[in-house]
């Protein structure tokens, strides 16, 4: 098989499983329990890396909540919190091993995961047991996933191109199974779109040789999205260049930089009641969002001599979110009202460390890391809004220049810093390729906290039974206690400005919250064993069990109205999860001609109450009042009568996805199903909604809808709000095909011609579901408000048409 | 080349030995978008903004749904207040679940302001003693005791008994007069400590500051108030004889307006129309002929109610000076030198159409708190006096002797007050129907 054959061949496994410790011994490198290769995914025509990933590994939850383009989808991996909604949920995402910012701003909402673009990413790496995260001690403890980009080839010089064109659909969409039952279908007319348009451009060039390797490119993506005129657009620009300063001294420096945009609307997107006739003109109404992010990264490593050599790297995130809204009157009935926002988030982050390999003796290699890390995140918030009626004369759109005046506007500015310094210690040792043995010891010092320092210590292991006793089988087991950052800072106590006295001249000032001299990091233990067979060289299984245990979560305690202070913090609370996840790889049919190869993934999980503070009802956490140790931390809960009890769960208890890859000659094909199962959804009702004041609490039943209801709003203007369903959030979904057809063959006299193919790609083809809305993944708490609140717009389904070509 | 690089790194080594010694630095972050609590009292101008915090709370404490009036006024019966709630209030249903009624019944505010006095001494007396001079020390201490004697005096005026808001016993329950007792230790203290006047950021006497702040006339004004509350007529009169400097440097207590940053409440409690009086009992009150009449409220043409005249928008008072005499002559009376009640008398209601020069001892109490209504009009101490003066249910019909007997002149606790310190309801209280 030549190396242009060869090319011609999907990967002949398109998820490669790895066991514990894999190429541990390398210098930099990530042990990994899973690594899926980029390329031989089938990858997704939405903006965000992680639309790619999802249904691929087992226990990676990844929610496409929102039809809305450039827009996050829920990510976890193992990952659990009081608040179930909470970002600290999220896995800890590298690039290279650089750590980056994750999450959305809140100005824009735009996904900081889709400033690369698939075609960049050579393989990711999943990290989920405790040994393997230990080492980035407090940053990591839901899981992390580090994204290895492509770097240059030995080699003259390489090009790589690739286009791709197509649409979104809403195809036979019934207005009336859409989150807005209450629904106006002239309306949603006016503000969804389908055959919106989808398009994708890359270029990476790349090349190598023994002064190191280049690979540089740009990107750029545009969605028109299904609301319409709210265009998503990414253009992004990288370089991942490695340069070998001396044989001994490398170093390696990779930069990627995005400008991403996208456009609001406020029907269908803000106000998404769509009141009768139809959706107010929207002419005049603006609402940009722009972000500027860029990675950069530089790492240096030196071989001191054949045991020792350092490495150091350090990387700034950063990103610059910005928003201007301005709302003419036609829309707000007589009042323009105009804002600016600006984000500006950085991360900095510094590792190094000290390797020392040695072996013990022929049967026995050890290897011992010392290793210093420094994070520093600073995050300014600036922000000016202001609001007036119309006045008479001119057009709205002058009145943006006029609108302001002192009296009338709000402005905000915001600033927080935490630093983060660790120290580890790696110890490894291998015993033929028997056993491998992994010993993690880390402190973390926070700037959270008045008593900064905590200390992490794991040991994992696994051990093959395949020389010792001729068994293709594995064991590993892992336990260790690691921690999750708990904010604010609070050991210090907080003033709070009370008001202006005396001609406004004097401020007087006073207690917010006493100091709070116990603050701490929530601490997790994590158990951590599985199992792997290798049935025959083309067909695998793993197994795995985790058990997590969170304790020490922060949260406010309401004072008695004696004490002259509103609250103090205080620490409490233990929750669990725990699961089996579950991989078959299988590859079926090797021919020349043929070959077939599938991955099943699925994870089994459990979370639930283990303790909650005493007296709930008088702290910030007493919407959990009704809980008690077993339930579910995502339970549902409502009133039925008076009393509070739970009515369903908002997790799936099971999720996962089946990938199937064929070829045949010269076409390949791949499809992905996702599926999930046992969660809940509630309806809130339009029909039975009331002011509490009006049926003197007592909730009337109405007849078609479920006897349980929520009470919201405030203490002021209470709200009984029915439920009229609790529908089953179940579902299987097509959730990617992928069709290639390679046609090199055509350019057979073209010796520079490496490949040529021409792609299909489509998205959320087909969901199977008894749910009665448009997506069941659509309502992130489990929820679909009267408000819309946390409910996303409608999925579309997504297909393109691309080529590819490699010089 | 080789050795120029090791050279290099070698260098680095000194770096990140020092990077590591300054962790504790790194780690230590003063955040700049909070106040916090530790090393900000460092200036004689930060000590000010804690009492001043304390004032603010005083004023949220009063004029949160318009409280003071709906204490002290409203269930009397004769002012009007244009707020949805007034009539639940003059029709004695203040235990009805209604939003504004809840927040009137708790105390939260008034212990607001004893923790935040409590923590202004505890400031001052922990001072580094170069950071506040003499003046500031003895002001700030002495104000911080007024208030807390004040929101004590509010407290048990209208809870009866109540949980104690000092460190030392917090949350015990102490009798109504207990803590009476205990507001007349902080205000006797507090009258020594303060100045009849307040000086300025210059340095310079303020008459305007000091019509804002509590000084030596307003503590022993409020001292002359609770010892009359608690009958120590004696102590009344000796505190309020020993009020005898220079007329102009007497002033009483108003609380100034702002816009408080943490509740919405009134910046105008009495705006133009807020505050009114029906015509009837503005005649029965103040008959043609009287002077304050006219100075106090306006008639308007066709309007069958007169509302309350604002002199100085910028200011509620609290403790008018006008009632200075009324106290001193209240006090005489109260320890029988009748001829002196009747000069201060005659003095404090100048402009009356009433001769009060022969007044008998046994009218003495009708004059005096007729007196008291018609000067005091606003200030909330109308339905105060009817307690003290033991005429509750001559003057409000509906709260019979019984009821009186049973707790009817107090608030009822609010839902948090009986969950948060093992209180009970009064007897009257629970046995009213809560709508």
């Amino acid at each position: 098989m030549n190396s242009r054959t060869q090319k011609l061949l999907p990967k002949s496994i398109r998820k490669l499983v790895h066991a514990l410790l894999v190429s541990s011994f390398v210098l930099g490198s990530i042990q990994a329990q899973e690594v899926l290769n980029m390329d031989s995914l089938a990858t997704s025509n939405r903006s965000g890396i992680e639309n790619s990933l999802q249904g691929t590994v087992a226990g990676l939850r990844i929610k496409n909540w929102t039809g809305t383009s450039g827009v996050q989808s829920t990510l976890t991996l193992r990952g659990l919190s009081l608040d179930p909604t909470n970002e600290s949920t999220a896995p800890l995402i590298l690039i290279n091993g650089v750590p980056i910012l994750t999450s959305p701003s809140s100005i824009t909402g735009i996904n900081p995961l889709s400033y690369y673009s698939p075609d960049q990413v050579e393989r990711i790496e999943i990290l989920k047991t405790v040994d393997q995260l230990a080492p980035y001690g407090i940053q990591a403890p839901n899981g992390a996933i580090n994204l290895i980009m492509k770097s240059g080839k030995v080699g003259p010089l390489h090009l790589r191109g690739s286009a791709s064109v197509g649409v979104n659909l809403l195809n036979n969409f019934d207005s009336s199974k859409d989150a807005f039952y209450n629904f106006n279908s002239t309306a949603r007319r006016k503000v969804f779109k389908s055959g919106s348009i989808i398009h994708d451009q890359s270029i990476l060039v790349d090349g190598g040789g023994d002064y190191g390797s280049y690979l540089f490119g740009m990107n750029n993506h545009s969605d028109e999205g299904v609301l319409k005129s709210t265009k998503f657009n990414r253009q992004s620009l990288f370089l991942n260049a490695k340069y070998n300063i001396t044989p001994k001294l490398r170093a390696h420096f990779y930069n990627n930089l995005a400008l991403t945009h996208r456009n609001g609307r406020y029907a269908g997107e803000y106000d998404r009641t769509f009141k009768v006739p139809a959706v107010e003109d929207e002419s005049y109404f603006m609402d940009k969002k722009r972000n500027v992010a860029f990675l950069s990264s530089l790492g240096l490593s030196f071989q001191l001599n054949p045991k020792f050599s350092v490495q150091s790297t350090a990387g700034i995130s950063y990103e610059g979110a910005s928003r201007d809204l301005y709302i003419p009157s036609n829309i707000l009935s007589g009042s323009i009202f105009a804002s600016s926002e600006a984000y500006k988030r950085q991360l900095i982050t510094i590792n190094s460390y000290l390797n020392y390999e040695h072996p013990l003796s022929a049967d026995w290699d050890m290897n011992l890391k010392l290793g210093h890390e420094i994070r520093a995140t600073d995050n300014r918030l600036t922000s000016v809004d202001g609001s007036r009626s119309l006045e008479s004369g001119g057009s709205n759109f002058v009145k943006v220049v006029t609108g302001y005046n002192a009296y009338q506007t709000d402005a905000l500015s915001d600033h927080a810093k935490e630093n983060l310094i660790g120290f580890y210690g790696i110890g490894k040792w291998k015993y033929k390729d028997d056993l491998k043995l992994n010993i993690v010891l880390r402190a973390d010092g926070s700037s959270l906290y008045e008593n900064k320092w905590s200390l992490y210590p794991s040991i994992g292991f696994v051990y093959s039974l395949a020389n010792a006793v001729k068994l293709p089988l594995s064991f590993n087991a892992s336990i260790g206690r690691i921690g999750m950052l708990n904010r604010p800072q609070a050991y210090n106590g907080e003033l709070t400005a009370k008001g202006d006295y005396y001609n406004n001249n004097y401020l007087g000032i006073g207690t917010l919250y006493p100091a709070f001299k116990n603050a701490k990091s929530v601490d997790i233990f994590e158990v951590d064993a599985g199992l792997s067979v290798q049935f025959s060289p083309s067909i695998s299984l793993d197994i795995n069990y985790f058990n997590k245990t969170y304790q020490h979560f922060i949260y406010q305690r309401y004072l008695p109205n004696i004490q002259g202070v509103d609250f103090q913090y205080e620490t409490g609370g233990s929750i669990g999860l725990s699961g089996f996840e579950v991989t078959l790889n299988g590859s079926w049919i090797q021919k020349n001609h043929f070959t077939w190869t599938s991955n099943l993934n699925l994870a089994a999980y459990n979370n639930q109450v283990n303790k909650l503070p005493s007296d709930i009802e008088n702290t910030s956490i007493a919407h959990l009042k009704a809980l008690s140790s077993g339930d579910a931390i995502t339970s549902l809960i409502a009133y039925e009568g008076t009393q509070q009890k739970i009515v369903g769960n908002s997790e799936s208890k099971i999720f996962g996805g089946i990938g199937n890859s064929l070829r045949f000659k010269n076409i390949s094909a791949q499809f992905l199903f996702n599926f999930a199962s046992g969660a809940d959804i509630i309806a809130e009702s339009f029909e039975s909604r009331y002011d509490a004041t009006t049926i003197d609490g007592q909730f009337p039943l109405k007849n078609q809808e479920t006897p349980f209801y929520f009470i919201q709003g405030d203490e002021k203007a209470l709200v009984y709000q029915g439920i009229r369903t609790i529908e089953p959030g179940s579902y299987i979904r097509l959730n990617k095909l992928q069709v290639i057809y390679h046609l090199t063959s055509l350019f057979k006299n073209q010796q520079k011609i490496e490949d040529f193919q021409l792609f299909f790609r489509g998205d959320n083809l087909a969901t199977f579901a008894r749910y009665s809305g448009v997506n069941p993944e659509e309502n992130i708490m489990g929820i679909r408000s009267t408000s819309l609140g946390f409910t996303g717009t409608p999925l579309p389904m997504t297909i393109a048409l691309g080529s590819k070509i490699v010089f | 080349m080789k050795m120029k690089i090791h050279y290099k790194l070698w260098k680095l080594i000194p770096m990140v030995v020092l990077s590591i010694s300054s962790c504790t630095d790194y780690l230590s972050i003063t955040p700049d978008n909070r106040t916090e609590v530790a090393e900000y009292y460092n200036s004689a101008q930060r000590v000010n903004q804690a009492v001043i915090g304390t004032y603010v709370d005083l004023r949220r404490a009063l004029l949160t749904n318009h409280a003071w009036l709906m204490y002290g006024e409203a269930r009397a019966g004769d002012l009007t207040v244009e707020v949805g709630y007034q009539a639940l209030v003059a029709s004695q249903r203040l235990n009805v679940d209604q939003y504004n009624l809840n927040q009137i019944s708790d105390w939260e505010y008034f212990y607001d302001v004893i923790a935040s006095a409590n923590n202004v001494m505890e400031i001052v007396s922990s001072a580094d003693p170069t950071l506040l001079t003499e003046y500031q020390h003895q002001l700030y201490l002495g104000e911080a005791l007024a208030l807390k004697s004040m929101a004590y005096f509010y407290l048990a005026r209208i809870w009866g008994d109540i949980p104690s808001g000092e460190a030392s016993d917090l949350g015990q329950k102490l009798t109504s007069a207990e803590a009476i007792d205990r507001a007349m230790t902080f205000a006797d203290k507090a009258k020594e400590l303060l100045p009849w006047m307040l000086l300025n950021d210059d340095g310079i006497e303020s008459t305007a500051l000091t019509a804002v702040r509590f000084n030596k006339s307003a503590a022993t004004m409020l001292f002359a108030q609770e010892a009359l509350w608690a009958g120590k007529n004696q102590e009344a009169e000796t505190a309020l004889e020993e009020l005898s400097a220079d007329e102009a440097k007497l002033s009483g207590l108003g609380l100034s307006m702002g816009v408080d940053r943490r509740t919405d409440i009134p910046q105008t409690p009495l705006s133009r129309t807020m505050v009114s009086m029906p015509l009837d009992k503005l005649n029965k009150i103040y008959p043609v002929g009287d002077q304050r009449r006219s100075s106090l409220f306006t008639i308007s043409d066709g309007q069958s109610g007169a509302t309350l005249i604002v002199k100085d928008a910028s200011t509620l008072e609290i403790l008018k000076l006008s009632e200075l005499n009324l106290l001193r002559s209240e006090a005489a009376w109260k320890v029988g030198k009748v001829d002196k009640a009747i000069e201060y008398m005659l003095i404090a209601t100048e402009g009356s159409t009433e001769d009060y020069t022969t007044l008998s001892d046994e009218a003495f109490a009708d004059a005096l708190l007729l007196e008291r209504q018609r000067i005091l009009v606003g200030t909330g101490q109308r339905f105060f006096d009817l307690i003290r003066f033991g005429k509750i249910s001559k003057f409000v019909p509906s709260l019979s002797p019984a009821a009186v007997e049973n707790g009817a002149t107090y608030w009822p606790l609010s839902a948090g007050s009986i969950r948060d310190n093992a209180l009970t309801q009064s007897s009257y209280w629970s046995n009213q129907q809560s709508q």
